[in-house]
C-alpha cells in the first residue's frame, strides 16, 4: 500500500446522476488525481477515447451512466455498453488488466454510491500497482503531427 | 490451364457478353512471381488474361466499395469473400441484385512467403494441384505438400463454400473445424498477463504504419480513417510505440463482428506482423455473447449495430458480461 494517488479518467453521462448534491461533487470538489470528462451519454464514449485516456497516463479509467433502461436517450447506452464491455476485455486480452476499466451503472437511489465508487476504484488501483502494459504517448497537439 | 480456371472464364465471358454485368472482378496473371493480380475486366477480349490458382492472396470484396451501388459487377468469391460481401450489403454498401457472385468452393490461400522460404526466389513457373505446389526455380523443381503451405488463416478455415453465390463452380468441400480457431485464441488467453503483452508489442511495434492491411480489407472502407483524422487529432499517427500500439489496437476493434477471418490483412503486411489474433479473438467473443458470426446472411446486423434491453441480463452489477 502506497501514498500514491493513481490518475484517474472520469467519464460521467451528465444524466447518470440523480442527485444534485452528487453532481455538485463531481462538478466542483473532486480529488486533483481525477479527471472529468462530462459527456452528453455513454453512447458518446468511444473505446479511442477510452484508449486515450490510458495512453495519456491515466491508471484507471471509471465510466459511469444511466441504467439500460433509464436511459435518457432511450437506448444509447445499450450499444455503448455492448461496445465498452467489449473493448474492456480485449484490452484485457493484449495484457491490459481489465480491473483498470470500471463501469458504474447508476440508478435513482444511488445517493452518494459515485463516491464510493471512485474511493473504492482508487483504492483498487493502489493495490494494482502501477501500469506498464502499454505505451504513454505525449499529449496530443490539436490539428498537427508531432513525432 | 485448369479446369476450374475453364469454367470462371467461360463464366466471366458469358456475363460480360450478355451485357448481365458492367465488370467482373476476379484474378490476372502476375507480373511478379506467386503473386496473381485483382483485375476487372469489362472487355470479354481481356478474359484471355485470367487467372485462377492458390496464390490468389487478396480479398476480392474489398474492390466492392469501389464502384457505385448502381454498378452491376461480377465477382469471384470463395468462402471468406463470399461472407465479406454479405457483411458489406448488410452495411449498405452495394445492393444484391447489383451483384453476380461466381462462386467457388475453395481450397485455402498458399501463403507465398512459406514458398520463398523454400524455394528462394529465382522462380521461373508454377503449377498449384490438389495437394501439391510444384515450383521450378531456375537450378531445381519443387514439389512442395500443399496443405502446409496454407496461410494459418485458410489452416483454421471454417467455411471454405461460398454461402450465397448465384453459381457454385466445382463440388461443395466439407466443413472446416471449428475448434482450431478458438484454440488458437483460447491458447493466447491462456498465456500470462506479462506474455500477452510482450506478444502485443512485439508485433506492433514493428509496424512502419503503411496500412496495406487497412487497403486490403474489405471492411476498411471509411473515407477518413481515425488515423488520418487530425482536427482534432485522434491518435499518434507515428511509428512511437504509442501510436503502433494504438492503430493495432483500434483497426482490430473496428472488425468486431464485421471481420470474416478472410486473413488478408496479415498477407497484405510487409513487415509479417501477426494481427488475426485480435480479430479472431473478437470474433470469438461476438459468438459466444450474441451467437453472430460476420456475414453467415446478408440481413443481420452485427452486434455493435443492434442491442436488446435484454443485454442487461447480461451485464452484472459492475457492468461486466457474465
Ligand atoms: S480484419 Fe483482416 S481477417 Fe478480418 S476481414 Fe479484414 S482483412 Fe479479413
Ligand atoms: S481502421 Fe477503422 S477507421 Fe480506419 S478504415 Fe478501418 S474501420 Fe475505418
Ligand atoms: S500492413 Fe503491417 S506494417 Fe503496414 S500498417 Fe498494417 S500492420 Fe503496420
Amino acid at each position: 500500500m502506497t501514498d500514491h494517488k493513481p490518475k484517474i479518467a472520469f467519464f460521467q453521462c451528465h444524466w447518470c446522476l440523480y442527485a444534485p448534491e452528487d453532481q455538485e461533487w463531481v462538478d466542483r470538489r473532486l480529488p486533483d488525481n481525477i479527471r472529468l470528462i462530462k459527456v452528453p451519454c455513454t453512447g458518446r464514449i468511444d473505446p479511442l477515447f477510452v484508449l486515450n485516456a490510458v495512453q495519456g497516463g491515466a491508471e484507471g479509467v471509471v465510466i459511469s451512466g444511466c441504467l439500460p433502461e433509464k436511459c435518457h436517450y432511450k437506448e444509447g447506452n445499450l450499444a455503448a455498453r455492448r461496445q465498452l464491455q467489449e473493448f474492456s476485455s480485449f484490452m484485457d486480452y493484449i495484457g491490459y488488466d481489465e480491473a483498470r476499466l470500471r463501469f458504474v451503472w447508476l440508478d435513482l437511489q444511488d445517493r452518494g454510491r459515485i463516491q464510493r465508487e471512485l474511493a473504492d476504484f482508487e483504492n483498487q488501483l493502489q493495490q494494482l500497482g502501477s501500469a506498464e502494459a502499454l505505451a504513454a504517448r505525449q499529449p496530443l497537439e490539436e490539428g498537427g503531427a508531432h513525432e | 490451364m485448369s479446369e476450374l480456371e475453364q469454367k470462371i472464364r467461360s463464366e466471366a465471358e458469358r456475363l460480360l457478353k450478355e451485357g448481365l454485368v458492367d465488370v467482373v472482378i476476379a484474378f490476372r496473371k502476375e507480373d511478379a512471381p506467386l503473386r496473381p493480380q485483382p483485375a476487372f475486366f469489362t472487355h470479354p477480349e481481356d478474359l484471355e488474361n485470367l487467372t485462377y490458382n492458390g496464390l490468389c492472396a487478396n480479398n476480392l470484396a474489398n474492390y466492392l466499395t469501389r464502384y457505385p451501388r448502381e454498378t452491376r459487377i461480377g465477382m469471384l468469391v470463395r468462402g471468406c469473400e463470399n461472407r465479406s460481401v454479405n457483411a458489406l450489403i448488410v452495411e449498405k454498401q452495394h445492393s444484391r441484385e447489383n451483384l453476380y457472385l461466381i462462386g467457388i468452393p475453395c481450397t485455402g490461400i498458399i501463403d507465398w512467403r512459406k514458398v520463398i522460404a523454400l524455394t528462394g526466389e529465382d522462380i521461373l513457373g508454377y503449377e498449384d494441384t490438389d495437394s501439391t505446389l510444384i515450383v521450378r526455380a531456375r537450378h531445381q523443381t519443387f514439389r512442395l505438400p500443399r496443405q502446409e503451405l496454407l496461410h494459418p488463416s485458410c489452416q483454421r478455415c471454417v467455411h471454405p463454400n461460398p454461402l450465397s453465390a448465384d453459381i457454385l463452380l466445382g463440388e461443395a468441400l466439407p466443413e472446416g473445424d471449428p475448434t482450431l480457431i478458438r484454440a488458437r485464441v483460447e491458447s493466447f488467453e491462456a498465456l500470462s498477463r506479462e506474455e500477452r503483452t510482450a506478444f502485443f508489442r512485439q508485433e506492433a511495434e514493428r509496424c512502419i504504419r503503411c496500412y496495406a492491411c487497412r487497403e486490403a480489407c474489405p471492411m476498411c472502407y471509411c473515407e477518413e480513417c481515425f488515423v488520418d483524422h487530425n482536427t482534432p487529432r485522434w491518435t499518434e499517427s507515428g511509428t512511437t510505440p504509442a501510436g503502433t500500439h494504438a492503430w493495432h489496437i483500434i483497426r482490430a476493434f473496428h472488425q468486431t463482428g464485421r471481420c470474416t477471418s478472410c486473413g488478408a490483412c496479415e498477407r497484405a503486411c510487409p513487415m509479417d506482423i501477426q494481427m488475426t489474433y485480435l480479430t479472431d479473438k473478437l470474433g470469438k467473443d461476438m459468438w459466444d455473447y450474441y451467437q453472430f458470426a460476420a456475414g453467415m446472411d446478408d440481413k443481420t446486423q452485427p452486434p455493435f449495430a443492434a442491442f436488446t434491453m435484454d443485454d442487461k441480463k447480461h451485464f452484472q452489477a459492475g457492468g461486466k458480461l457474465s
